[in-house]
């Protein structure tokens, strides 16, 4: 390629923003409101029993609509985990951390599915595949979406 | 699948991490080149389709402005917002459909023009964990690496032995993005750590590029060239969200897989298979593949990778391109992966080319931790 670039125009930038005002549906509503309480509801298949949490609509195994709300423990097992040394910016590439962050994907006894939080307070030498852990709510959390703090070893 | 379509061209840009050109100019030269190695006029062309992303392309409607550049103006054009590999797919059926014989294939992106991370981060689910900013691409990649790492046994340093398999194979191949002659395990174990155990070398180089790939039908391929590569098989699987599904194996690679071998005729992958194209953003990716492709027993892809097998002058070479750790251009990374496969099986590689090729795997990947795949299988006269 033979052009110096782009020499008078720096960047384009799109004069909106775009916010999408999703709804998050009934079923995560629901997720929502058991979370402020204190609970972790998901849903269970009519056909295969699968648990799902966070709660899905429809199991896709079944092509079956969820219907049966079922409360689950705060506990549960790491299924896998990172520790970031990065986080997607403001500018979506890499940036270094100020300190790593322990990330798990957690499957709550009863539950078929996971959900992923920060995991704090073990040695992230000593964070393992298998590990029980317990879920930490933060009911005075600013946005309902932080109401799950994190999980801790128990 | 009988000799029905055929791979009659291909071309594929230089891959580079902030090329100095539009994607149009990209286009472009993987379009003339194509014709070029297909030796044909664009008058030939009956229908394009392209593999572009409207939020990677800031616009939307992203194929609008490439009917210019793919030669496909008042032609019967489509797009497909998914990996290259599958608008193969979707041209290979307008073929079969009887209503077109000669298709072109073009996926691009610059990844120096949007933020890199976002595309990833934009597919998460939107109501809850794409909002909680843990999880994106790599760090999804890390969970699934961890989990795979714990069920198989698998150590940090053997997942950097892709990589230096296949950085090292990319020294051969003039187009790659990473060509890395001399790289080791210690170079690899030393890079930038991102999410453990993801470190940069084991993550796929952002990187601006295209790639364009002309099919043919039977009757037409015969016109067109003596050495046509025949699609005898392909198979695709879509799996689960990432949070959903178990990530310690690759299970819906497992069944396009075992689809595209039914389809092509084939009992024994490791026996038929002269080399294989793997669609890797991530090295430990490649390992999986080798046990969802059936190259090895599950749990074996280690192995399989220690015996030798799987370099440039083994018995089963995989990406001996360099793969996608070697350039990895999102919509074009699995498409590249055909047109390599395809250089493969008429002997085109130039130094990166394996010992009488006859039969090729390519496969491409869409998706938080390889959610989809497809697998094709390629083969000569
Ligand atoms: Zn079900």
């Amino acid at each position: 390629m033979e052009s110096d670039g782009l020499q008078n125009v720096d960047m384009v930038r799109i004069p909106a923003v775009p916010v999408f005002n999703w709804s998050v549906g009934n079923f995560m509503e629901r997720f929502f409101d058991g979370l402020k309480g204190g609970k972790f509801m998901g849903v269970k298949c009519p056909d295969c029993g699968r648990v799902y949490l966070p709660p899905r609509m429809i199991c896709e195994r079944c092509f079956a609509k969820n219907d049966e709300w079922v409360e689950l423990p705060p506990e549960g097992t790491v299924e896998s985990f990172t520790l970031a040394q990065v986080k997607v910016g403001e500018d979506g590439e890499l940036a270094d951390l100020e300190a790593p962050v322990l990330i798990g994907m957690v499957k709550h006894e009863g539950a078929d599915t996971c959900l992923v939080a920060r995991i704090e307070g073990p040695d992230p030498e000593e964070a393992s595949v298998g590990m029980r852990v317990t879920a930490v709510l933060d009911k005075s959390a600013e946005s309902i979406l932080d109401i799950l703090s994190h999980y801790v070893p128990r | 699948m009988e000799k029905q379509v055929a791979i009659v061209g291909y071309a594929q840009t230089g891959y580079e991490s902030d090329v100095d050109a539009s994607r149009e100019i990209l286009v472009l030269e993987a379009a003339v080149g194509a014709l070029r190695s297909a030796g044909i006029s664009r008058e030939v062309i009956d229908t394009v389709v392209t593999a572009n992303n409207d939020y990677m392309d800031g616009r939307t409607i992203s194929n609008m402005r490439l009917v210019e550049p793919s030669g496909a103006w008042l032609k019967d054009e489509s797009k497909v917002e998914m990996d290259g590999a599958y608008a193969v797919l979707y041209a290979m059926m307008r073929i079969l459909s009887g209503d077109h014989d000669v298709a072109m294939v073009i996926g691009v992106s610059q990844a120096s023009v949007f933020p890199t991370y976002v595309p990833g981060v934009m597919t998460l689910d939107p109501t809850f964990d794409r909002e909680r900013g843990l999880l994106n691409e790599v760090s999804a990649a890390a969970l699934q690496a961890r989990a795979y790492m714990d069920a198989c046994g698998v150590t940090e340093e053997q997942i950097a032995g892709i990589s230096v398999k296949n950085l090292r194979n990319a020294a051969l191949n003039p187009l790659a993005l990473r060509r890395m002659p001399v790289l080791t395990v210690d170079d690899v174990m030393s890079s930038r750590m991102l999410y453990s155990p993801i470190r940069e070398l084991n993550a796929f180089p952002p990187s601006d590029g295209a790639c364009s790939v002309i099919l043919a039908s039977s009757k037409k391929a015969a016109e067109i060239t003596d050495c046509p590569v025949w699609i005898r098989g392909v198979g695709f699987s879509h799996d689960s969200y990432l949070t959903e599904r178990p990530l310690d194996k690759l299970g819906s690679l497992k069944q396009a897989a075992e689809r595209a071998y039914a389809a092509a005729g084939i009992s024994d992958a490791k026996d038929k298979i002269d080399v294989a194209e793997v669609h890797e953003n991530f090295a430990h990716e490649e390992l999986m593949a080798y046990e969802a492709l059936g190259f090895c027993g599950e749990g074996k892809g280690s192995a399989l990778l220690e015996s030798g097998a799987t370099k440039i002058n083994g018995e089963l070479p995989v990406n001996p391109s360099g793969g996608a750790l070697a350039a990895n251009v999102a919509c074009a990374a699995g498409l590249a992966r055909i047109a390599e496969a395809a250089l493969q099986v008429r002997g085109e590689a130039g130094s990166h080319q394996v010992k009488g090729v006859k039969t090729a795997l390519a496969h491409g990947q869409t998706g938080l931790c390889a959610q989809e795949n497809i697998v094709f299988i390629l083969g000569g006269e």
